[in-house]
């Protein structure tokens, strides 16, 4: 009863006029559902976005509504239990990764992401955080990553990397307009997507470094929803920024990281606002285009069909919609060829929101890709890429588990592969 | 019992009664929303909010329900879509283009418009009871509804259901008495007027917020609303 307790607190102290009129404004019509890619997969009712919602919805009227408190007088309403947390736990981090695509298609226009995320907090806040999940997050707690990238490993994961690919890393430089964050997943999991950064801005002459205290970009935090985790990793990046004195932080392949430290940092401490906060597509975009990096054109027209996952995070919700198009017009004209639906309509991987995180989550998340495996056979592309290293994590995964024969494959690998030098 | 009496008590005091509930319990609703708070939002905003906010309202109204956007939605579950925006529509064209309640709101505002020939609207009318049926059926047997969908929802479509119906047959003095027929609709509408403050029908007022925010949140993440 006490952590019921806490998530009720939570949910009402999260519950401003800003959620409140949103949840008001729901009509109960359900074409949500339609729209979530765990409830298309599985036709699980329960899985629509608000179903996912209803436990904050019912904090909220009991709480604060006459209605509500009527309701629950008479015993209509029930008062929210421990089994209820636990049921909406499952069903909020095995079942959502907060992908936003319900809220494309809302009537209403409710931002349902921003309260599933508002779910997450109460749910946090109750200890109801699956157990993996938490593990990980304990894990960047102390070691400063949840893959266990601490200090020393970093250092020699990036030594190597620059061994491997002679690619210069310039470390700690203070002074350096740019501070790169990269994911744990990308200094672990894909090495050659940090030397192939580091290529393209020492190409570019940026005046960039990585440091050895804001290593890791990624935020568990935010995956799990509690806001004195989220502030911890962030603070850490932030310091490490300040430390160095620069003005900008680019975030690599990683979509929640780049959602966290864009558009809720601001929100979560001052600091944020002190720095110009962009993603490694726009980065690249950018460079393309004032011609401080030159890419060969049509370099990958020879690889059969290749098609361009969207990232939810970056895409939908991070707005980088038309850069990574505008790059493979150019290094893949012939090849590039989209899938349906896609842009901000784009399906979700399945991955995302900590759910490729959590083991018990497994034949959902499977489940869930069937849907993109359709979506790329449609087409019948053989090369996907991506702007997130998480969807790529998925889809290396998927391709084992469903003996899928794709190249898979990150935007800023196939940059650095393309430049002419 | 004086069919005459009940009516003109449902026209009159209990009509005022009802619209003044309805009035104030929106009232109400309103402040308290707005009272629990609006905390500063410091994102900078990656493309116009204002621009977010104008778009998001002209794919809401003028193109809704045949968005290209929902269309992977839409292919799959068109009644809804279909079903809803005709009763939305019939339910606008009904309330503010026929002549029969323009001048109800004549009477209460002291100023009229113009409104569409009768048939036109009797044919609104018919469609949008039709689609009514429609949406209680779709409830019934969609899986996600039927989760959804409590005593309330229930109520909401009814007590939307019975004065559409009775002002259906009482333009084509059918069945009943007129006056019996009048009045039940009245008593009917009064009870509607009374029932949305307390009710989800409440949302064509909190849409103005969410859509308001819908626009400004998509800008502010450089998205098309
Ligand atoms: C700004 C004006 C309005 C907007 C944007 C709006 C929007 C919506 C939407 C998006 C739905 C859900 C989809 C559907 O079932 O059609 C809905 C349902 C509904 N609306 Fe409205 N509405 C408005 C005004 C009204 C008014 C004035 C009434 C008054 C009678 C009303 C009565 C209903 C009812 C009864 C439903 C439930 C239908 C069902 O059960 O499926 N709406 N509205
Ligand atoms: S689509 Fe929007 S209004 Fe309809 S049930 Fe879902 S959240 Fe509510
Ligand atoms: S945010 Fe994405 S995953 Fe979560 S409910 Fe909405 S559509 Fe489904
Ligand atoms: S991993 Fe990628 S596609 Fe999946 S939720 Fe994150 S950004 Fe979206």
């Amino acid at each position: 009863m006490i952590a019921t307790q806490q998530a009720i607190n939570m949910f009402v102290q999260e519950t401003g006029g800003w959620a409140a009129s949103q949840l008001e404004a729901c009509t109960r019509c359900g074409m949500c559902a339609e729209a979530c890619h765990f409830y298309q997969s599985s036709a699980n009712p329960e899985y629509a976005p608000v179903w996912k919602l209803e436990i904050l919805k019912r904090a909220y009227e009991q709480r604060f509504t006459l209605v509500g408190k009527f309701k629950t007088a008479i015993g209509i309403d029930k008062k929210i239990t421990d089994q209820d947390v636990a049921h909406w736990s499952e069903l909020n981090y095995y079942a959502c990764t907060v992908c936003n695509k319900c809220a494309m298609v809302c009537p209403m226009g409710i931002d349902l992401g921003t309260l599933l995320h508002t779910v997450r907090s109460g749910l946090a806040a109750a200890g109801m955080v699956p157990e993996d999940l938490e593990t990980a997050v304990m894990k960047q707690v102390i070691e400063g990553s949840p893959l266990g990238m601490t200090a020393s490993v970093w250092d020699s994961r990036l030594e190597w990397v620059a061994d491997e690919w002679e690619v210069d890393i310039p470390r700690d430089v203070k002074g350096a307009d740019t501070l790169v964050v990269f994911t744990s997943i990308e200094v672990m999991k894909f090495p050659t997507n940090v030397a192939a950064i580091a290529k393209i801005l020492n190409a570019a002459g940026e005046k960039w470094t990585v440091s050895s205290s804001a290593r890791e970009v990624v935020n568990f935090g935010f995956y799990e929803g509690d806001q004195e985790h989220e502030k911890l990793f962030m603070r850490r990046l932030f310091d490490g920024a300040k430390e160095l004195g620069v003005k900008r932080i680019v975030v690599t392949e990683c979509g929640h990281a780049y959602d966290a430290l864009r558009f809720h940092a601001p929100n979560l401490l001052s600091e944020a606002n002190d720095y110009e906060i962009v993603h490694i597509t726009g980065v690249m975009a950018d460079l393309v285009k004032s011609g401080r990096i030159k890419l060969q054109e049509g370099f990958y027209d020879n690889v059969g069909t290749l098609t361009l996952h969207d990232a939810c995070k970056i895409q939908r919700k991070g707005g980088y919609i038309q850069e990574p198009r505008d790059i493979l017009n150019i290094i893949a004209p012939k090849s590039f060829k989209e899938m349906t639906p896609n842009q901000e309509e784009a399906i979700c991987c399945g991955g995302g929101g900590g759910v490729i995180a959590i083991k018990a989550a497994d034949p959902i998340r499977y489940d869930v890709f069937t849907l993109k495996i359709d979506q790329v056979n449609k087409i019948g592309a053989n090369m996907v890429t991506m702007t997130c290293s998480n969807c790529r994590l998925q889809f290396t995964d998927c391709m084992d588990h469903f003996k899928l024969d794709w190249k898979i494959t990150g935007l800023a690998q196939m940059v650095a592969d393309a430049m002419v030098e | 019992m004086n069919w005459n009496d009940v009516l003109s008590f449902a026209r009159g005091p209990l009509f005022q009664a009802a619209l003044l509930i309805f009035i104030a319990g929106m009232l109400y609703r309103l402040v308290r929303v707005i009272g629990l708070g609006w905390s500063r939002n410091h994102v900078r905003p990656k493309k116009s909010q204002t621009k977010g906010v104008v778009m998001s309202y002209l794919k809401g109204i003028l193109i809704w329900p045949f968005v290209p956007w929902v269309k992977n939605t839409f292919t799959k579950n068109p009644i809804i879509y279909l079903a809803g925006g005709l009763f939305h529509l019939g339910l606008f064209v009904i309330l503010v283009l026929g002549t029969a309640h323009m001048l109800v709101w004549k009477s209460l505002l002291g100023f009229g418009w113009k409104t569409l020939p009768l048939p036109i609207v009797d044919w609104f009318a018919a469609a949008t009871i039709v689609a009514m049926v429609v949406l209680f059926i779709n409830r019934l047997i969609n899986p996600v509804l039927k989760l959804l969908t409590g005593t309330a929802e229930w109520l909401n479509l009814l007590f939307v259901f019975v004065p559409m119906l009775t002002g259906y047959i009482m333009t084509h003095h059918l069945f009943f008495q007129y006056e019996v027929l009048f009045s039940i609709h009245m008593l009917s509408v009064d009870f509607l007027l009374i029932w949305i403050p307390f009710s989800r029908i409440s949302h064509f007022v909190f849409y103005f917020f969410s859509k308001s925010i819908h626009g400004q949140e998509f800008a502010k993440h450089g998205v098309r609303a």
